[in-house]
């Protein structure tokens, strides 16, 4: 995507937000609602994985410890504290912080493989530590009687419309702050970690502090999303927080592409489409998908965006070449 | 130009608007009477379970058919709309949802396995559409008074009441051939944990002297028993008790058969008679005691015969647990509907409560839909050991169900739930 002033991106944030907030206005549809409500809590889990696969070069299998942590953490502090909902969420994002501040600090330093399957291996511990911690969690039935979602500033999140507004201005204010985040010094450092990690720290770079500023940024997102998810269900489950959850954040984004910023969200609502749609038509969901996933890796070897992206490209380049051998023919 | 004279008079013209209000209105009610009622199932019809969900919507539907045939719903058909859930909790909360939202459907037979079952129980708590629950048999869903919702109803097993009966006929048997030293085999999670714990508890209750020497605890669908039935070969129990259920169970019967594990034993496995598991294991052990699931011979009564027989010839297999359960559901909403006079969710939910039916799979021909808690009691609960061939457990002894209902409140009390 090309850079585009602080300015125009706000515009552009806000036309979508005004799209989106005029939805329910010219359609009764509750399954659109429910499917950008999803598309919020999934695209802000993608969106933020590809912070650290895209522009970090992290591949993380653990990713999905961050949207299940930020769906317990908002569910048990909505159930238990009774606290009003902006201050539990923003607790949310603090607890997913910090864990991440923790988890990123062992993580970070370890390269490649490692990097991944130590991200899987503390996934898996949250996982193992919510379904064995039963009277907290409720186990592998998840948290059980569902979130109080008591009303705050007008807004109240029982309520389908408000929810979807809310998890709307959640997704475009996310994507936002990540794209600022994409787009700033921090971003550019972030690339060049994932280029030649080396060579940056050669230039003063710390890069242990990048990566995990970056690791922790990303978790934060990835808890937003889970919160959205817990707000849509009213309950967390152990799913939330399993590495399948995982795998599907990062077949989103190879479905979607990497080196575009809107890639993981355009790879949202494709597979949530394809969901919807097949499990509609035949229980061999799982059969669908598969061939899906070989058409993307053995067919365009890339995601939707990177196509897309490459094809106006190569259109550019055509162009220019054709037009320098006309005037080179002159 | 002459203007042409209206062949109707005021009077005509009074009459005719008269009637066309009426056509206009009436037919609308007679329309809304005989408008199909959707109800939304969501159930698990791909993966390891998805023999469970596929007989559940097959014994749904057959029901559905007869209960339509019968005039349906306070006179409206209805028209089962069938999602798979993959045995996801937030794609059944998800398609649960859509069931209502998008398909309209007025209420929902949640045919979910516990984890499921509790993800569509919030959203019926959120839509406040009526909600069946047929196959999650964890006690809490509706003995928990903190879980429950004026809506939702549990048309299925319970897992304490077989336990009692459970642990009851286990003490017997205990007593009888001095059985003291016993081991565990159960699935590693809530479902496996709680059943197993209270199981155990009322067979102390009633064998004071049982001890237990060794517990097995394997992931839930493992494939590999080798390290479970080591630890019980090396322990040596005199009887095993396990809620191992399907694929599981008749995998871990097959593995045992390698090191003859159950011939050293007594084997109390609660999920066995249930058609599934009992023609699916290559070799099934004489003796095996199992509580019973679904068999067309318990209770021994030509309705339950000919109900399994009816869905063996109609779709080619055997009916399983989940079956009964699901087509008990449409008999009770259609008891329910008439009882109300009406299909409307609101009606048909206190119409519901402490509802009284007769069906093939009541221990006494019957069975009730408790008020108190908005649970199933009275259907066929028994225990018996199983034979190789057809009918698989010929003898099954009947629960009580006084004592189950005694120890049940009992239990609600320890727990605080009562």
């Amino acid at each position: 995507m090309p850079k585009l002033s602080v300015r125009t991106e706000l515009l552009v944030a806000f036309a979508a937000l005004a799209v989106l907030a005029m939805l329910p206005a010219f359609t009764s549809s509750k399954a659109l609602v429910d499917f950008v409500i999803r598309a919020a809590a999934f695209g802000l889990f993608a969106t933020s994985l590809n912070l650290l696969v895209g522009y970090g070069g992290m591949v993380s299998f653990g990713h999905g410890l961050f949207f299940g942590l930020g769906a317990y953490s908002f569910g048990l502090l909505m159930q238990r504290t009774g606290l009003p909902i902006p201050v539990a969420f923003a607790l949310t994002l603090v607890i997913s912080a910090l864990s991440g501040l923790v988890i990123g600090a062992i993580c970070v330093r370890l390269k490649e493989i490692y990097f991944a399957f130590v991200t899987l291996a503390f996934q898996m511990l949250l996982h193992s530590l919510i379904v064995s911690w039963v009277p907290l969690t409720g186990g592998d039935q998840g948290l059980l009687g569902g979130i109080p979602r008591p009303t705050f500033f007008g807004v109240n999140l029982a309520n389908h419309i408000h929810l979807y507004m809310t998890s709307a201005v959640l997704l475009v204010v996310g994507l936002l702050l990540m794209r600022q985040i994409a787009q700033s010094p921090f971003g550019y450092t972030l690339r060049m970690i994932r280029d030649n990690p080396g060579r940056t720290s050669f230039l003063g770079v710390n890069v242990f502090r990048t990566k995990l500023t970056a690791f922790v940024l990303a978790g934060v997102f990835a808890s937003a999303g889970g919160t959205i998810m817990s707000l849509f269900v009213s309950s967390a489950y152990p799913d939330f927080a399993y590495w399948t959850m995982s795998g599907e954040a990062i077949f989103i984004i190879m479905l979607g592409g990497t080196s575009t910023f809107l890639g993981p969200m355009v790879g949202t609502v494709v597979l949530l489409l394809l969901n919807d749609v097949v499990t509609r038509i035949t229980p061999h969901y799982g059969l669908v998908l598969g061939i899906v996933i070989l058409l993307f890796a053995l067919g365009l070897r890339k995601g939707i965006t990177d196509f897309i992206v490459e094809w106006f490209d190569d259109r550019r380049t055509a162009r220019i070449t054709a037009a320098d051998a006309e005037e080179g023919a002159r | 130009m002459t203007r042409k004279k209206s062949g109707l008079d005021r009077r005509s013209f009074m009459a005719l608007a008269a009637g066309g209000a009426a056509t206009l209105s009436m037919p609308h009610i007679a329309g809304a009477q005989a408008k199909t009622i959707r109800i939304g199932m969501p159930t698990i019809l791909s993966g390891r379970v998805a023999q469970l969900g596929t007989s559940s919507r097959n014994a749904a539907m057959m029901e559905v058919e007869k209960v339509n045939a019968a005039g349906g719903l306070a006179g409206r058909p209805i028209e089962l709309v069938i999602r798979d859930s993959k045995g996801q909790p937030q794609e059944a909360a998800r398609v649960a949802r859509e069931l209502i939202n998008t398909d309209n459907c007025e209420m929902l037979i949640d045919a979910e396995a516990s984890t499921g079952g509790f993800a569509v129980h919030e959203v019926a708590r959120d839509l406040g559409v009526l909600c069946m629950h047929t196959n999650s048999e964890t006690s809490s869903l509706t003995a928990d008074p903190k879980l429950r919702i004026p809506n939702a109803f549990r048309c299925c097993r319970q897992g304490i009441h077989d336990s009692a009966a459970g642990g009851n006929y286990a003490a017997s048997i205990a007593k009888a051939k001095n059985l003291t030293r016993w081991g565990v085999v159960s699935p590693d999670y809530a479902y496996g944990r709680d059943t197993t714990a209270e199981f155990l508890m009322y067979l102390k209750r009633f064998a004071p002297n049982v001890e237990v020497i060794t517990e097995a605890w394997p992931k839930i669908f493992q494939a590999d028993y080798t390290e479970a039935i080591t630890k019980l070969l090396q322990a040596k129990p005199q009887a095993l008790y396990s809620c191992l259920w399907g694929g599981d169970l008749t995998s871990f019967i097959d593995q045992s058969a390698i090191y003859a594990l159950l011939n050293q034993m007594e084997f109390f496995a609660v999920n066995m008679a249930d058609y599934t598991a009992l023609t699916v294991v290559k070799n099934l052990p004489k003796g095996i005691h199992s509580g019973n699931r679904y068999i067309k011979t318990f209770p021994q009564t030509p309705a339950n015969a000919a109900w399994g027989d009816g869905y063996r010839a109609k779709f080619n297999e055997y009916p399983t647990n989940w079956s009964w359960q699901n087509a008990l559901v449409v008999n009770m909403l259609a008891a329910a509907a008439k009882k109300a006079g009406s299909a409307d969710g609101k009606k048909m939910a206190e119409a519901l409560m402490g509802l009284k039916i007769e069906t093939p799979f009541g221990a006494d021909g019957t069975v009730t839909m408790r008020a108190e808690d908005q649970t199933l009691i009275g259907y066929a609960i028994g225990w018996g050991t199983t034979i190789p061939t057809e009918p698989y457990v010929p003898g099954v002894t009947p629960g009580d169900w006084k004592q189950i209902l005694e120890l049940e409140a009992e239990w609600k009390k320890s727990k605080g739930w009562a």
